[in-house]
């Protein structure tokens, strides 16, 4: 057989083996087991370490194209702390499709708490235009930047922004984050206004965010589809409640653990393709392929 | 005088942030936060600029009949159609989003966004297979270090190396990424206060746009 075919593998046969093998995993789940790693944890006992009635902002700053990888990590962190009894501070400043994926969020989530009061427990804000304007000026006062919450509520007669006037009342902002907005939240809040910042991004956005890692920038990176099982694992671990929600099919389906099955077949592909591309390489004589 | 004014307000706002910023006095904090939300409406403005370039751009190709065209219209329907929906939606609706925009969005924004990302699996795969190759040492040390992260990332590594894969992709990503994109911000950030400072003194004006003085 002339290697030089070989060498170039016609790439609707690299899709066709790439879509069995996304397609494998999603109709018979493996279930491979995921090891939580430190800059996963490192939110997990930020959230552990809360008082019940502490709040926390989470920032949907990402859209549709990321939801694969951010959904899941955005419902693991919401039930952890609506769990802890932890108030949420749901805004967005993503435009594309930002708020639409923390209404579709909490609609998933909050239906699993009886007790969970809107306004007392959690409030959506909404979107914000501005980018770093609305961050800087929410130094100041919050209930300024939003006046009015998603439904165009008022937030000044609501009971969980009376206890939050600022950053000062925040433990900890999390960033679902797509594109540069984690790294705002780093650059601007955590390094202006000392408040512990955590960010959930993308794959490919999760090298940049190690830097802020390791300058104590950030307390946590959750990256992608890996860094949200992680999570899932850890709350696997810890309790009760999440073993029960993450045993139901419904909620597998979505979960970031079932996803990873798909990516790590993927992944696999990938890498087979890479070794078989550059053993044809060299067996070709180091001949260019197309 | 047309260019005159408005680089006095860039240089005065400009300045006054990195005034206040050292004289932390009750009278001067205050200037500044009344700056910061200013400047939550001025940025909002952004977005309405965005729209009429594009609006602009696009109805300029639509009449030069440009390559592309009809793909402008879809484009200009697009956001019209949304745009419409969406003010409605904030004027008339109780929860801020009107029935036909969440429709639209739900079965036509999201699908096609999600699908364009997802077609990323499948060019990824064909184009590492192509030119991911150890053509020479730095190319070799790159894919190295690609195939360790990627099996770090999942599973199968530690299953391969008895747990060693993760370990292995973590310290890639703390020690020699998370230097090197130490210096790619450091570099962008030093240059993003040198472009800062070239605009308050006035030396860069083409935000300004073409003089007719």
């Amino acid at each position: 057989m002339n290697l030089k075919k070989l060498l170039y593998i016609d790439r609707r046969i690299i899709y066709l083996v790439v879509a069995i093998g996304a397609l494998i995993p999603i109709i018979r789940p493996i279930g491979l087991p995921v090891v939580p790693t430190e800059p996963v944890i490192g939110l997990f006992d930020k959230l552990q370490s809360l008082s019940p009635g502490d709040a926390v902002i989470i920032s949907y700053d990402y859209g549709p194209s990321s939801e694969p990888e951010l959904n899941p990590m955005s419902a693991a962190i919401l039930r952890h702390c609506f769990h802890r009894d932890i108030r949420v501070i749901i805004m967005a400043i993503f435009p594309l499709g930002g708020v639409n994926m923390a209404i579709r969020q909490l609609e998933r989530v909050t239906g699993e708490f009886e007790d969970l009061e809107y306004g007392t427990d959690f409030v959506n804000l909404g979107y914000k235009d501005g980018g770093q304007a609305p961050m800087k000026a929410m130094a100041v006062s919050i209930r300024e930047v939003f006046p009015n919450d998603v439904d165009g509520n008022d937030t000044a007669s609501m009971p969980i922004m009376s206890k939050v006037q600022n950053y000062d009342d925040v433990k900890v902002v999390i960033s679902l984050a797509t594109g540069i907005i984690g790294e705002w939240w780093a650059d601007l809040v955590n390094a202006q206004f000392d408040v512990p910042v955590a960010v959930g991004c993308t794959a490919v956005s999760a090298p940049k965010y190690y830097a802020f890692l390791r300058s104590n920038q950030m307390i946590a990176v959750l990256g992608g589809l890996r860094g949200a099982s992680e999570y899932e694992e850890l709350l696997r671990r810890n309790f009760e409640w999440a073993r029960e929600v993450y045993s139901d099919p419904d909620e597998m389906k979505q979960s970031a653990t079932t996803g990873m099955d798909v990516q790590s077949i993927i992944h696999v592909i990938i890498i087979a393709f890479i070794i078989f591309g550059n053993v044809m390489y060299f067996a070709t004589g180091k001949e260019k392929g197309r | 005088m047309r260019r005159t004014i408005p680089l006095v307000l860039t240089f005065l706002v400009g300045m006054y942030p990195i005034f206040a910023f050292f004289v932390p006095h009750a009278t001067v904090s205050g200037v500044n936060q009344w700056l910061d939300k200013a400047l939550v409406i001025v940025a909002a403005f952004a977005l309405p600029l965005g729209v009429v370039n594009l609006v602009g751009m696009n109805l300029e190709k639509i009449k030069q009949r440009r390559a592309g065209w009809p793909y402008a219209i879809v484009l200009l329907a697009g956001l019209a159609v949304m745009a419409y929906f969406g003010v409605i939606g904030v004027i008339k609706g109780d929860t801020g989003f009107h029935p036909t925009f969440e429709v639209l969005f739900e079965s036509m924004v999201s699908p096609l966004q999600a699908t364009m990302f997802s077609l990323l699996a499948f060019y990824v795969a064909s184009a590492a297979y192509r030119a991911f190759r150890a053509r020479n040492v730095e190319a070799t040390i790159l894919l190295v270090a690609a195939i360790i992260v990627m099996m770090g990332r999942i599973p199968f590594g530690d299953m391969l190396t008895g747990g060693r894969m993760t370990p292995l992709s973590e310290w890639i990503m703390n020690k020699p990424n998370a230097a090197a994109q130490r210096g790619i911000i450091i570099g962008a950030a030093l240059g993003a206060a040198s472009m800062s400072i070239r605009v308050i003194l006035g030396i860069e004006r083409t935000y300004l746009g073409k003089s007719r003085d």
